[in-house]
């Protein structure tokens, strides 16, 4: 292994070291949606299966917690903690199996996770969603 | 004296044509094409006639830099290398470099630079069409220094006026049309001050419609105009913590009000009832991601139709609103696509408008941090690689060009924003190294260019833009100029006596 792929490995190995991801091609957040934000074909065949999917993690809106949102290009501010923000249309609910470890806002990664389609409002957060990752577990891409 | 004056130019250039007849590179393509290009320049006259129209193009955040960006792109898409691709606005004869500066920032925002063209004068950062003597945020002193602007000096002269953006039609460059205000974020009341002397932007908008001032005006911001407890057609909720519904008010006033991609294809143009577009909560989509909603160059089309019936003439002003986002975003794609459909929207100005008569302007109201890397082959993607020049032909070589870090670079990148090679460590320092970058990976369209300060979001520069012109008194603008001189422009052109 040269030293430059042993560095890039390395944040995944310490950061999810029982969870490797699967060896798949991992898939952009865009690919879920249609550009009218309705579920694309790939979405709707890969509902309730695992696949692996390439975003970044919007700021937390709860520290300690399993839940954060991919979205698709990078997002400084928590666009859903804040009250009049715009929010993005194209996102993606994550429900991780541990308690996140915070990345940075503008870091790519691939989080792996069940596929669930359909509304849904979070109990305790109140959070809408269309389309979400279960079960998920994630690393820097 | 005049014609004493032509004849020895003609017989200059004859004599020069004559001399470069001799030289040993006469009969090459690039020269020729400079010696018609000449030719083309000689014919130029100036067009002294008022203005019956005016038309304002603002891209936001497109200067020069973001400018050459689109040009090659938009080469590139049409098959060729880029660079000699010609933009529509680029045919003009008439151009000048602008300075930009407000009278508080060395970088401006859009606010002040947009009252520069609308009112003839620069003010502060923040603020739009008030006094630079008054303080941003100031309701009681911007209550009384506010500016007339060349909308309503236009419209006491019976033109038509209309404003298009596919930003919300509330941010700041749409709103110097229309609105005076000491704070470029008071879009609706709910961020204004209790008992402030000025109203919210949203709420002028519908006071200059039942004033007969803005005949037409479409773009984005359907929330500011709707009370927050109603939501909108796409289920989005309204912002207005006054309760006030605007829509309502401007269809009581027989405007046309439409939201969506079919009910303006079925706008009635050319009737006198006011239209007022407003096709998403917030800003209009990218171009890339649109769907269900005109472009820019649909909305300048149907706002010429429509505008034309006064014959009186009318002032457009039309904002590509998108293209500073998507640099704010350091995502050069959807810079240039959006960049492309302004483009398109002045060619379809240009073809429906006599130059003897409609003066267009096309402008940017800044540039960003955007920067451009050398030194790359010819036909090198704007969005990719730098490639290595071809020494044995014209197009690059297909191999990257490397860095001292024996990485591959991009054509083009940021001085700053989210595309910081400088990461967030745990320990709340930040260090990094450049990321290899692909070709492939370059040119996706959500490709973020890498930057080098990190922050949230990338910035303004104070960079100059251009001006392009054609029509009646384009020939004012040359040389260096300030920003606010477009509007003085503008002014004499439609009252040149």
């Amino acid at each position: 292994m040269h030293r430059r792929q042993f560095l890039a490995l390395a944040p995944a190995l310490i950061l999810a070291p029982a969870l490797p991801l699967r060896a798949e091609d991992p898939i952009r957040l865009r690919d879920l949606y249609n550009k009218d934000l309705s579920y694309s074909d790939l979405a709707l065949a890969r509902q309730g299966q695992r696949l692996a999917v390439q975003g970044f993690m919007a700021p937390p809106l709860k520290a300690n917690s399993v839940f954060f949102v991919l979205t698709n290009r990078p997002m400084a501010v928590c666009p859903f903690c804040e009250p009049g923000m715009p929010w993005p249309d194209d996102i993606l609910a994550v429900y991780a199996r541990r308690i996140v470890e915070v990345e940075p806002f503008n870091l790519p990664i691939l989080v792996e996770g069940r596929l669930e389609l359909g509304d849904a409002t979070d109990p305790e957060l109140g959070f809408y969603s269309k389309v979400r990752l279960r079960e998920a577990t994630f690393r820097r891409a | 004296m005049t014609r004493l004056l032509l004849s020895t130019a003609l017989c200059l250039a004859t004599s020069v044509a004559a001399l470069a007849g001799d030289l040993p590179q006469a009969q090459s393509d690039w020269f020729k094409a400079g010696q018609a290009t000449i030719a083309e320049r000689m014919t130029v006259a100036p067009i002294t006639k008022p203005a019956k129209n005016v038309i304002l193009f603002t891209a936001d955040g497109n200067g020069v830099g973001t400018n050459y960006a689109i040009r090659l792109f938009s080469g590139q898409q049409a098959g060729g290398l880029g660079d000699d691709y010609v933009q529509p606005q680029e045919t003009f004869p008439h151009v000048a470099l602008v300075k930009t500066y407000s009278s508080n920032g060395q970088t401006p925002d859009s606010a002040p630079t947009a009252a520069a063209m609308n009112s003839g004068i620069k003010t502060k950062n923040g603020m739009i069409n008030v006094l630079d003597t008054v303080n941003v945020g100031d309701c009681a002193a911007g209550a009384t220094a506010g500016t007339k602007t060349f909308a309503e000096i236009v419209s006491e002269m019976g033109k038509s006026v209309g404003v298009l953006s596919t930003a919300r039609i509330t941010h700041a460059t749409p709103a110097a049309v229309y609105a005076r205000t000491v704070n470029r974020d008071w879009e609706d009341p709910s961020k204004m001050p209790e008992g402030c002397a000025q109203k919210d932007i949203a709420a002028q908008l519908i006071d200059q419609m039942k004033a007969g001032v803005i005949d037409v005006a479409m773009g984005g911001g359907r929330g500011h105009f709707l009370p927050k407890d109603v939501k909108d057609v796409e289920g989005k909720d309204g912002k207005r913590t006054d309760g006030r519904d605007l829509t309502e008010e401007a269809k009581a006033l027989g405007a046309q009000v439409v939201f969506g991609q079919d009910d303006f294809t079925a706008l009635s143009t050319g009737g006198n009832a006011p239209v007022l577009g407003l096709f998403e909560s917030s800003h209009m989509k990218y171009e890339t991601d649109r769907t269900g909603e005109p472009s820019l160059a649909e909305m300048t089309e149907a706002a010429i139709k429509t505008l034309s019936t006064n014959e009186n003439g009318f002032y457009l002003n039309i904002e590509g609103g998108r293209v500073d986002h998507a640099n704010h975003d350091g995502n050069l794609y959807r810079t240039v696509t959006d960049g492309k459909a302004f483009a398109d929207a002045i060619a379809v100005a240009m073809k429906m408008t006599n130059p003897e008569e409609t003066l267009i302007i096309v402008t940017a109201d800044h540039e960003h941090a955007i920067a451009f890397n050398g030194y790359c082959g010819r036909g090198s993607n704007i969005l990719g690689l730098c490639m290595e020049e071809n020494e044995q032909g014209v197009t690059h070589t297909g191999k990257p060009n490397l860095a001292d870090d024996g990485k591959p670079f991009t054509v083009a990148g940021y001085l700053n924003g989210v595309g910081s090679v400088l990461v967030k460590q745990a320990d709340g320092s930040f260090s990094g190294a450049r990321p290899e970058v692909t070709e492939d990976q370059a040119t996706d369209k959500d490709y973020i260019q890498q930057a080098l300060v990190p922050m949230a979001s990338e910035t303004h520069s104070g960079e100059d833009v251009a001006v392009y012109a054609r029509g009646p008194w384009a020939h004012l603008f040359g040389g260096v100029i300030e920003q606010n001189v477009i509007f003085h422009v503008m002014n004499h052109a439609v009252k040149p006596e």
